[in-house]
């Protein structure tokens, strides 16, 4: 995998999760972290840390980023949410704008 | 994980609670106002999005929002008033560049912000009605920068500036242009149109006048024309380069003004390069530049139109009342005929065949041909000048293009009886000269029944009216078209004989005793020719009529009723029930031919495109050989008496004459007509010694001497 091709994104733990672009920017807000223009500096390192968000919160998202492309691509499977997981699961969504 | 038992769900607080202080609002907002500082200062990278991001995220989470967004609005506004003082301090030149600069700067922060504040404008500024981030951006700009009392002014000047340089030749930066006039069409079409466009036209009106005014003092018509396209070619040009394009209309409508329309008269009456002086000299070019630039202002066209009509109709009456080319009508009508081609030239090829001008030309030419009554007459003489001479040396393809030329002021004539009349006169004469010409080449004979067919059609016509007026109940029967021949001068036909329908008898007979009434030694024939709705023969008005008693009949019927030839019924028969388009009867069976069985109807179905149809009869076919001996013979025949009556008048003035003699002199008296067959004039001399006319010498076998 190219270099260009891939993000990673870092929990509050510190957990890294190495992922597409083109599935990071299923998000809004990251889409917009690497494509403003200024050189900021998740763009130029190509990693994103992300202290409010916890690794738990912050894997179930990066299966939903997959989860959605695949989706958009003609395979309509069903996304099963943990229920405890919920109310934190969708304040990150607020926060990411996805 | 560890301990992850199931557990009853329950709402838990917030992880990473944030302390929701009032200190914490101001905390975040000096972060991020910090960060817009850094943005501005182009010391961006390094910073992190998402923490910026998380910060205004907060802000506008907790409610702090308001705070925020008059942060912003404060923050960009100082930092666009130092901006603002760098551009006002840049000197001359570099102004225009230092704002560009800036601009660019400008929008690239912008853009960074917004990105940063991007859930604020997507949650708090609708909710609030606030206007959104980028556009928060650009009016900061404008009120700032551009309407900043120093700036406005000087932008505005500069601008204009660099324009007027460019018009005076001058080369400038249009990338620039561009650029600055790309910020003011993105601030608003507003400010487009009230800080540049509106003083843009203004200043360009005033320099147009002036320069026009230059032109029309200095150049001449065509010159100044000439002038006036450059100029707006260029402004069409500079719009394209750098200004928006909804400004073309706008300007090129200021240049037609000040350039044109304002000085229409007095190009068009200009001394010497006027519009009448381009006509006279069919300067085409000239033409073609004042018809373009004149079709774009209101009454342009209107205004040459007039002029060239006024001047033409002048022209047009000297040339009619010319007492020169009144001498010489062949002269006359040639100045008429070059005077509409050049128009119709120019009209051509510089006024691009618009139709209004072409009536105005009809319509001049129609005044003033009428003006001399003499025009037809004269007209009518070019023509037969013409046809006589095409006899001599001009090509054929020569003549139509004369003579189509003709019939084009021929339109123009609105007394065309007149025409007629000198028309009918010269072609009278030009006939009658032929046959005096052939008289005198071949003889009075020749030409004698040429001549009496001539007077025969006058004498016919004379009669017919004649015929008419003596009886007016008769025009609501048949019409009778009667021609009156002589016997010796038509061509023979074989008198027909035909029983002819009770109707057409009976008026026949009307014709006949009225004609007898007024020449009581010539006997009637008559000929072909019934007007009716169908145009047919008399054969064929004979067999039609029958079907006005029967539905049906067969051949042998029609034979026996009409009593008319077998062959010529049977061409009658063909021609109208057996070609396409004239079948007014049917026939069955449906052959081409007709035969004895063959049985006819009245065909019911017929249609024409016409009222008058003209059914004419199916041609002879060639002729056969028995016809073609026919008409041998008949050649043969008619020379028999023509040969003697040669030998009489020989042998009347010589008394005796020899044989090879009389042969030699008849042959030479008969050479204008045919070469005689000495065989056949021996013949001849037999059957006129045997009626006693000539007889033999008794001592010489070969002479002979005429009895008186």
């Amino acid at each position: 995998m190219k270099k260009e091709d891939i993000v990673k994104l870092i929990s509050a733990e510190g957990m890294e999760f190495v992922i597409d672009k083109e599935a990071a920017m299923v998000s809004q807000t990251i889409r917009n972290m690497l494509t403003s223009p200024g050189g900021f500096a998740e763009a130029e390192h190509g990693e994103v840390t992300f202290p409010e968000i916890s690794a738990v919160i912050l894997e179930k998202i990066c299966q939903y980023f997959y989860w959605s492309l695949q989706y958009s691509r003609g395979k309509e499977t069903e996304f099963h949410i943990e229920p405890e997981l919920t109310l934190e699961l969708m304040m990150a969504a607020n926060y990411l704008h996805t | 994980m560890s301990n992850q038992k199931k557990r009853i769900f329950q709402i838990e607080a917030f992880q990473n609670r944030v302390v929701v202080d009032p200190k914490y609002a101001e905390k975040t907002w000096k972060i991020l106002e910090h960060a817009i500082h850094e943005i501005y200062n182009h010391n961006a990278s390094g910073l992190s999005f998402e923490e910026l991001y998380r910060n205004a995220y907060n802000m506008v989470l907790h409610k702090f929002g308001e705070k925020l967004y008059s942060g912003l609005v404060t923050t960009m506004t100082a930092h666009l008033k130092e901006i603002s003082k760098s551009i006002e301090a840049a000197q001359g030149n570099l102004f225009l560049e230092e704002l560009n600069r800036k601009w660019n700067d400008h929008n690239k922060a912008l853009q960074m912000i917004r990105d940063i504040l991007m859930y604020m404008d997507r949650t708090y500024i609708p909710d609030t009605h606030k206007t959104p981030v980028h556009e928060l951006g650009l009016n900061l700009w404008r009120d700032n920068i551009i309407h900043s009392g120093k700036i406005q002014s000087r932008l505005l000047s500069t601008l204009l500036e660099l324009v007027h340089r460019e018009r005076t030749g001058e080369v400038i930066d249009r990338g620039l242009m561009r650029n600055i006039v790309k910020m003011l069409m993105d601030l608003g079409s507003s400010i487009y149109q009230e800080d540049f466009e509106k003083p843009f036209l203004e200043v360009s009106a005033e320099f147009y006048r002036g320069e026009s005014q230059k032109f029309i003092e200095c150049y001449d018509c065509g010159d100044s024309l000439k002038k006036a396209e450059i100029r707006l070619n260029e402004e069409i040009e500079r719009v394209t380069h750098y200004l928006d394009a909804k400004s073309e209309g706008k300007i090129t409508n200021v240049v037609e003004k000040e350039m044109i329309a304002n000085h229409m008269m007095r190009l068009v009456h200009m001394e010497n390069s006027g519009l009448v002086n381009m006509l006279l000299n069919d300067k085409h070019g000239d033409l073609g530049r004042m018809y373009n630039l004149f079709r774009r202002v209101p009454n342009g066209l209107a205004m040459i139109r007039d002029v060239m009509t006024s001047h033409l109709r002048e022209t047009g009456k000297q040339l009619v009342t010319d007492a020169e080319s009144l001498k010489d009508p062949v002269e006359y009508v040639q100045r008429l005929l070059d005077e509409k081609e050049k128009y119709d030239g120019i009209i051509s090829l510089a006024f691009s065949n618009d139709k209004t001008f072409q009536n105005a030309l009809n319509s001049s030419f129609e005044y003033f041909i009428n003006l001399n009554s003499r025009s037809p007459e004269f007209i009518s003489l070019f023509v037969d000048d013409k046809l006589r001479k095409g006899l001599k040396g001009v090509s054929e393809g020569d003549v139509e293009i004369i003579l189509d030329k003709v019939m084009m002021i021929f339109r123009y004539l609105q007394e065309k009886d007149v025409f007629e009349k000198y028309y009918k006169q010269h072609l009278a004469k030009r006939l009658l000269s032929l046959i005096v010409k052939l008289k005198t080449a071949c003889g009075y004979q020749y030409t004698s029944k040429l001549e009496g067919m001539f007077t025969d059609m006058k004498t016919s016509q004379d009669t017919m009216q004649g015929f008419c007026s003596s009886h007016p109940e008769l025009t609501d029967g048949p019409t009778l078209v009667v021609q009156v021949l002589t016997t010796g001068s038509w061509p023979t036909q074989p008198s027909i004989t035909c029983h002819l329908p009770f109707e057409m008898s009976a008026l026949c007979e009307k014709f006949r005793s009225y004609y007898l009434g007024t020449h009581t030694d010539i006997k009637a024939i008559f000929g072909k020719g019934q007007k009716h709705e169908l145009n047919v023969s008399t054969y064929q008005m004979c067999v039609l009529m029958l079907f006005n008693n029967a539905d049906r009949l067969c051949y042998k019927e029609i034979e026996q009723g009409t009593a008319i030839p077998a062959s010529d019924l049977k061409r009658c028969l063909q021609s109208m029930a057996c070609v396409k388009g004239k079948n007014v009867l049917r026939k069955e069976p449906m052959s081409k031919d007709i035969g004895e069985d063959d049985s006819f109807f009245v065909n019911e179905k017929f249609a024409s495109k016409f009222y008058k149809v003209k059914v004419g009869t199916v041609v002879a076919q060639k002729e056969s050989e028995p016809e073609k001996q026919e008409t041998r013979q008949r050649v043969e025949e008619d020379r028999k008496p023509q040969i003697e009556a040669a030998i009489v008048r020989i042998m009347k003035s010589r008394k005796v004459l020899d044989h090879n003699n009389i042969i030699a002199e008849v042959t030479k008296q008969l050479q204008s007509r045919f070469l005689a067959n000495p065989t056949e004039i021996k013949k001849r001399i037999e059957s006129l010694i045997e009626r006693e006319f000539l007889e033999r010498d008794n001592s010489d076998r070969k002479m002979y001497r005429y009895l008186a």
